[in-house]
């Protein structure tokens, strides 16, 4: 599946935009599948806005996100499904899991959604990542580096093209950092997929084809 | 320990914050309003049965008239100019209001009744007859064939009143209830008028008509004397006609009677009074039932858009890792459309319970009123339960569009 950019603009930012040249908003883009991509994006400019409008929650911007040929703010809601189970996965900034449901109860949510990773595997996932023990505690009253944890192997859960990751690993450790790198790059070679991470200051937690300052 | 399953989780996220007593008022409200509608019809189909069917219920809901041609100061020497002709009827039967036309054929031969004991008497008799189903309380015996032992008779209650009220007082004589009128025995001589033998017919009156002011006897009676003893060139043409209208008290119709210059007694409007006001009840309770029908469909609606107007962050975030909204609709529909289904049920076995009773309220009236209701009450059932999933999965999908 094939990301396209047609001078994107988002209209909250588009003064700002305007003052400096910026290396995706505004220009013309394409990011073939299995590309790692690494946007830095200092604070302000539109880190989270970026991943966001690439997932199709945002319309509030010019030019077009186009995938795979098809302009996204014109795909219809069952459309939109189908992507966001099959084609592109994300794991957001602020976690999204439901505060109400256990860890492993978030996990299944969306695991039963596609039915492509077995609860074993998903289990399994999520003893390498060191929160097995709080599989049964609501994910309301865990800690930032868990909820984290438990998003991550959501996103893994089904089968994708391309990865969306905004600030990632903000809430772990260096080991933890290192443990949740792991599974993501395996899952995603096993997807043959690509991803694009988001993040604040230069990193080299992936084998990056192209860095691109926001 | 178990997985939890997608629908458990859903449910957990989705309905979860509900209230079960909301649920079971809205449910309630529904309930209500349904049975209310369902009942509605029932008492619209029974009035239109017991006024209009075809059942032994007197036709409530019709006036007979009796109709002929008026007498004036022209036709009164014309031979047969009372007379109506098959053109009269055919216009008649396509009058308007007029739902049934009736023949009433007079005797053509003359018959003599003659009792013995305390009440004797010896008079001639006009007998007239009727077809059955203008007669409104048929006996069981009213059949007559040559060779019966015995020949049926009704007669107004009016002569019965006549009788008891203005002669019998005058003449000293003793008042008469219907069922010792019953008793009495006459013999009618019938014929003897045009060289054949008369012959003696044994008869009994066996009921009385508030319908029809004339003595009955079976048709086959009438028809049998005719043409036996019947004045030749008399014909077979009725000088009067019996006509079951829906509502004499219609303009057109008095028009038409009036223009035709045909005789009736016009003022039997009762029947159409209380079909008037029966029609305003019913009317009524219909209108009221559709309010309350829609009043209860909307608390229903309200509370479904309440709990996913609840449901709503889960819902945007569930569609945010890939729930498709026709998913969610879908998950939301399977939880109330049960309940719709539950609440027709209820509400059905409500109004029938309601019908059992009003026929049984009915049959000690008289009146016969059928346990099961016909399709009115099935129509209107299978058009609230579209109507209520169409509002419904309307109301979901368009909440989860929004969500």
């Amino acid at each position: 599946m094939q990301l396209t950019l047609r001078g994107v603009t988002p209209i909250p930012l588009r003064d700002k935009i305007n003052t400096y040249a910026s290396g995706i908003w505004k220009q013309d883009r394409t990011f073939d599948k299995g590309q790692y991509v690494f946007v830095q994006a200092p604070s302000g400019t539109g880190k989270t806005t970026l991943v966001h409008t690439l997932y199709g929650l945002r319309n509030d911007y010019e030019g077009d996100v186009i995938w795979n040929g098809q302009k996204l703010a014109q795909t219809k809601a069952e459309q939109l499904a189908a992507i966001r189970t099959r084609h592109v996965s994300v794991i957001f900034q602020d976690m999204r899991l439901f505060p109400e449901l256990t860890a492993w109860e978030n996990i299944e949510v969306k695991r039963q959604l596609t039915n492509t990773v077995t609860a074993e595997e998903a289990a399994e996932w999520l003893d390498r990542l060191g929160i097995a023990d709080k599989r049964n505690s609501q994910a309301a009253t865990m800690s930032y580096g868990e909820q984290q944890r438990a998003a991550i192997v959501r996103a893994l859960l089904q089968p994708f093209d391309w990865l969306l990751m905004d600030e990632p690993f903000s809430h772990l450790d260096a080991a933890n950092t290192h443990k949740a790198i792991g599974l993501v790059q395996e899952v995603v070679k096993r997807n043959n997929a690509g991803l694009i991470l988001a993040d604040l200051d230069p990193n080299e937690y992936f084998p990056y084809t192209q860095a691109i300052l926001l | 320990m178990s997985a939890p399953t997608n629908k458990q989780i859903l449910n957990k996220l989705l309905l979860g914050r509900n209230r079960s007593g909301r649920l079971w008022a809205a449910l309630a409200a529904l309930c209500v309003g349904t049975t209310l509608l369902l009942v509605s019809v029932i008492i619209w189909w029974d009035f239109n049965e017991l006024l209009y069917g075809k059942d032994q219920n007197d036709s409530l809901g019709s006036t007979f008239l009796v109709i002929g041609k008026k007498v004036t100061d022209q036709n009164m020497g014309m031979k047969n100019a009372t007379l109506f002709t098959s053109a009269d009827i055919d216009s008649v039967t396509h009058a308007p209001q007029v739902q049934e036309v009736g023949l009433i054929s007079s005797n053509h031969f003359p018959v003599y009744a003659m009792a013995g004991g305390d009440l004797a008497f010896a008079t001639d008799l006009p007998l007239e007859s009727v077809p059955d189903n203008f007669i409104d309380k048929l006996p069981g015996n009213w059949n007559w064939q040559p060779g019966s032992a015995d020949l049926p008779i009704i007669v107004s209650s009016q002569f019965l009143d006549l009788y008891n009220y203005v002669f019998a007082p005058s003449q000293g004589l003793p008042q008469l209830s219907e069922s010792s009128v019953k008793l009495i025995s006459m013999n009618l001589k019938v014929g003897g008028n045009n060289g054949m033998p008369p012959e003696t017919v044994r008869a009994h009156v066996v009921g009385f008509s508030d319908r029809i002011g004339s003595v009955l006897a079976p048709q086959s009676f009438i028809d049998y004397g005719n043409q036996k003893y019947g004045k030749p060139g008399a014909g077979s043409a009725p000088s009067q006609l019996i006509l079951k209208t829906k509502d004499p008290s219609d303009t057109h119709f008095a028009q038409y009677i009036e223009s035709h210059q045909y005789s009736t007694n016009s003022q039997n409007l009762r029947w159409s009074r209380v079909r008037a006001i029966v029609e305003a009840v019913t009317g009524a309770t219909g209108i009221l039932a559709i309010l309350l029908m829609g009043i209860g469909t909307l608390v229903f609606v309200l509370f479904i858009e309440l709990t996913i107007v609840k449901a709503q962050a889960s819902l945007a975030l569930l569609k945010e890792i890939g729930y498709s909204p026709r998913r969610l609709s879908s998950f939301m529909s399977r939880h109330f459309v049960p309940l719709i289904f539950g609440t027709l049920i209820v509400s059905l076995i409500l109004s029938l319970t309601a019908q059992y009773f009003a026929a049984g309220a009915a049959a000690r009236q008289g009146l016969r009123l059928q346990l099961m209701p016909g399709w009115p009450l099935w129509a209107a059932a299978a058009f609230c339960l579209v109507i209520l999933l169409l509002l419904i999965s309307n109301a979901v999908k368009n909440a989860i569009k929004k969500g």
